[in-house]
């Protein structure tokens, strides 16, 4: 299973931020959140927190997306110590998405109302 | 402590200190949040009686105890000053992010006192408080003004982009700057806490702009209980068809849905329909000519908000709006139809940082004295008939106080009786009335005039929603709609889903899964009817009578819109009966004493 994420629909309403907040530590704190909207003027990018990698990497830059130029640190879905997100802001400890168990069920797909994401089959 | 933070920010400017303080048990008990605890708080620290734009007035940003908390549409924070419009007390409410982000921060209020000796802005990053020196900033419009802060912030304090796209900023544009009395306080690029001119007050403090940025928590009493509440109400939503129309377009449906009702505020208020806005009576126009994406505030799962574009090298590429109101004040009021002038118009006015509806009922006063040869065209420099795009130079002039604009940047009622034509101003105490034309709906009427802040739709609803369209019951259902809106807005959430499209009673059901206390909706309509006689004495302490209770004579007196006139006179009877006030509209010692506010009713009743 993996989480579909459409861009184009996402209106940055940050409801998955909290669902994941809520449903990971039983309050609403969208900096403990795994999952991340990046709001554009144009479209907002929903990212989920992959891997947590030890270095910052050298492929930092411009990416165009939708003809907009978007860093690529805003795209990719590493937890990185270049990066202020996936991490729990007391501590620091990076944080992963786990699909919210298994099976999975993951809250910001439940709270997600323009349907955004969506949860499909590999 | 559940939905709340418990905490009070307090900035003295004309000092340059701040200090926390903890938010008094009864504030929360009694006032919930938001507007309530505004109100409360202007009445026990300032004398009604001030100037407006002096340091003795108080600029509070209240969060409610639901703010943040992810229960849906929830994200709102209010303003509470006393209006340098109205000289009532004032509670416009701004979407966005920057109530979360104060939220998070730790704070439940924060409060601006005094005046500071040169322009300053300040920034809020959990208990990081600091105020800085404004210098470049004074001058800028509000979008320059954000991207300035948000490059300061970078350095400042080392954010990513990550940090800096989740922050929210509250601001004034020049109109702020330069004390127009209907300049509102803008937020995240084209929010506004718009009405009753606090962006001047925020000016005469010398405060640009107000950036915060949280990451802290809001605490929840019953986790699965408010868990299984928000997916119940998302299922209800989905098969609700009003909330999947005001999903798509917003407040785009109710242009043309006025002027094919003929209630549409037009030319003035001379007509409540106009002959350009036919087209706009598919919503799905709009959309094709404009639309870039559907926006939502923080936490809102209905994105009513709209970004659009338009096609002109010398604006943005893209911008927020415009809004219903301001379409019909700015547009078929000023006798505009072209939907690009239209946002021209909206863009300046947020750029300027002034309130749409207020500026469109001043250009259109101004439209109609010029025509009727009150105003002649060597005072202006321009022509300025019904449908005159000169009206974009008048409202540049209007923010900076140039020409003309000095002396209607000062307000509806001091301009139109300077050109000898006081009722041609269309406002309730000084404030432009919205939208719909009172002449199509009685209670409409009765709403604009008996608003505690001025004629604002914002603080009661609109009758045309089900269940509301009986006239016998038009006066009892502007009282209740009051009540319940004044305890929404203390919660915060947004009235424009809860008591639109959704029709519902969730304000006790979310307030009793976040804080832990119960509260019953007959706990809410008390608390709501207390705000508002709250806000009630504090005009009265203001000098705001019964007697400001009216409407422009052209509402009251000529039938311009389906042969009617407001009978306000015998509706206000009705009204203050409801009310448990007296023929004066002074709330009477039985009804204070119901609502344990005896004790701030001495001297007034």
């Amino acid at each position: 299973m993996k989480i579909r994420i459409d861009h184009k629909i996402c209106t940055g309403c940050k409801q998955c931020e909290i669902a994941c907040s809520l449903g990971h530590t039983g309050s609403v704190n969208p900096w403990r959140s795994r999952i991340r909207v990046f709001v554009g003027e144009e479209f907002c990018l929903p990212v989920i927190a992959g891997p947590y990698t030890e270095a910052a990497c050298n492929s930092k830059g411009i990416r165009i997306a939708e003809g907009v130029d978007v860093d690529a640190c805003v795209i990719c879905r590493a937890s990185c110590p270049a990066k202020s997100v996936y991490k729990e802001p007391d501590t620091g400890i990076p944080l992963k998405c786990d699909f919210c168990g298994d099976p999975p069920n993951p809250q910001c797909v439940l709270w997600c109302a323009p349907n955004a994401l969506t949860l499909v089959e590999d | 402590m559940f939905g709340w933070n418990g905490k009070i920010l307090r900035i003295d400017l004309t000092q340059g200190t701040s200090r926390v303080e903890d938010l008094p048990a009864y504030l929360m008990k009694y006032y919930v949040g938001g507007r309530g605890m505004g109100a409360r708080i202007l009445f026990d620290e300032i004398d009604p009686r001030i100037d407006a734009l002096g340091p003795a007035n108080k600029l509070i940003f209240a969060t409610g105890p639901l703010t943040g908390s992810g229960a849906p549409a929830a994200s709102r924070f209010i303003v509470s000053a006393k209006s340098p419009l109205s000289n009532c007390v004032a509670s416009p409410c701004c979407g966005g992010y920057f109530g979360a982000n104060l939220k998070y921060s730790g704070y439940d209020l924060l409060i601006f006192e005094g005046k500071s000796p040169e322009p300053v802005y300040v920034t809020i990053l959990n208990d990081r408080v600091e105020i800085h020196p404004a210098g470049p900033l004074w001058g800028k419009v509000s979008s320059d003004t954000e991207k300035a802060i948000r490059n300061e912030m970078k350095t400042d304090y080392g954010l990513d982009n990550w940090g800096l796209n989740c922050m929210g900023i509250a601001n004034i544009g020049p109109a702020g700057e330069n004390l127009v009395r209907f300049a509102s306080i803008m937020s995240d690029g084209g929010r506004a806490a718009g009405r009753s001119g606090l962006g001047a007050v925020m000016g005469s403090k010398n405060l640009k702009a107000v950036a915060a940025l949280g990451t802290g928590q809001v605490s929840i009493a019953d986790v699965e209980g408010f868990r299984k509440a928000v997916m119940g109400f998302y299922a209800e939503a989905r098969d609700n068809g009003e909330f999947q129309k005001r999903r798509r377009y917003g407040t785009w449906g109710l242009p043309g849905r006025a002027n094919s009702s003929k209630s549409q505020a037009a030319f003035n208020f001379k007509a409540g329909y106009s002959e350009a806005f036919v087209k706009y009576e598919n919503p799905e126009v709009i959309r094709d000519l404009i639309r870039v994406r559907d926006e939502a505030c923080f936490s809102c799962p209905f994105s009513c908000g709209k970004r659009s574009r338009i096609k002109d090298a010398e604006y943005p590429l893209t911008a927020k709006g415009p809004e219903h109101e301001t379409m019909a004040l700015l547009g078929a009021n000023c006798g505009l139809g072209d939907m690009e002038d239209i946002c021209r118009a909206n863009y300046l006015c947020n750029e300027l940082g002034m309130d749409t509806i207020t500026a469109g009922t001043m250009i259109s006063c101004a439209m109609e004295l010029f025509e009727e040869g009150h105003l002649p065209e060597k005072d202006l420099g321009y022509a300025l008939e019904f449908g005159n795009t000169n009206m974009f130079i008048l409202l540049r002039q209007i923010a900076h106080r140039q020409g003309i604009g000095d002396l209607m940047a000062e307000g509806g009622i001091a301009f139109a009786t300077k050109y000898g034509h006081p009722e041609l101003f269309m406002g309730v105490k000084g404030m432009g009335i919205p939208a719909w034309h009172p002449q199509a709906f009685d209670a409409l009427g009765l709403q604009y005039a008996t608003c505690n802040t001025g004629g604002s739709h914002t603080k009661s609803t609109m009758p045309f929603y089900e269940g509301r369209k009986d006239p016998a019951h038009f006066v009892e259902f502007t009282k209740k709609d009051q009540d319940y809106i004044a305890a929404a807005d203390s919660g915060v959430l947004c009235w424009i889903i809860y008591h639109g499209p959704l029709w519902g009673e969730k304000l006790s059901e979310w307030l009793t899964h976040v804080t832990g206390v119960a509260r019953t909706k007959e706990d809410l309509d008390l608390l709501g009817e207390r705000i508002w006689n709250l806000e009630r004495l504090f005009n009265l302490r203001a000098g705001i009578t019964g007697k400001s209770d009216a409407l422009p004579p052209r509402i009251t007196k000529e039938p311009r819109v389906k042969n009617r006139v407001v009978p306000l006179d015998t509706l206000l009877v009705d009204y203050y009966e409801w009310r448990g006030w007296d023929k004066n509209g002074v709330p009477t010692r039985k009804k204070l004493e119901e609502l344990a506010l005896e004790k701030e009713g001495e001297g007034v009743i």
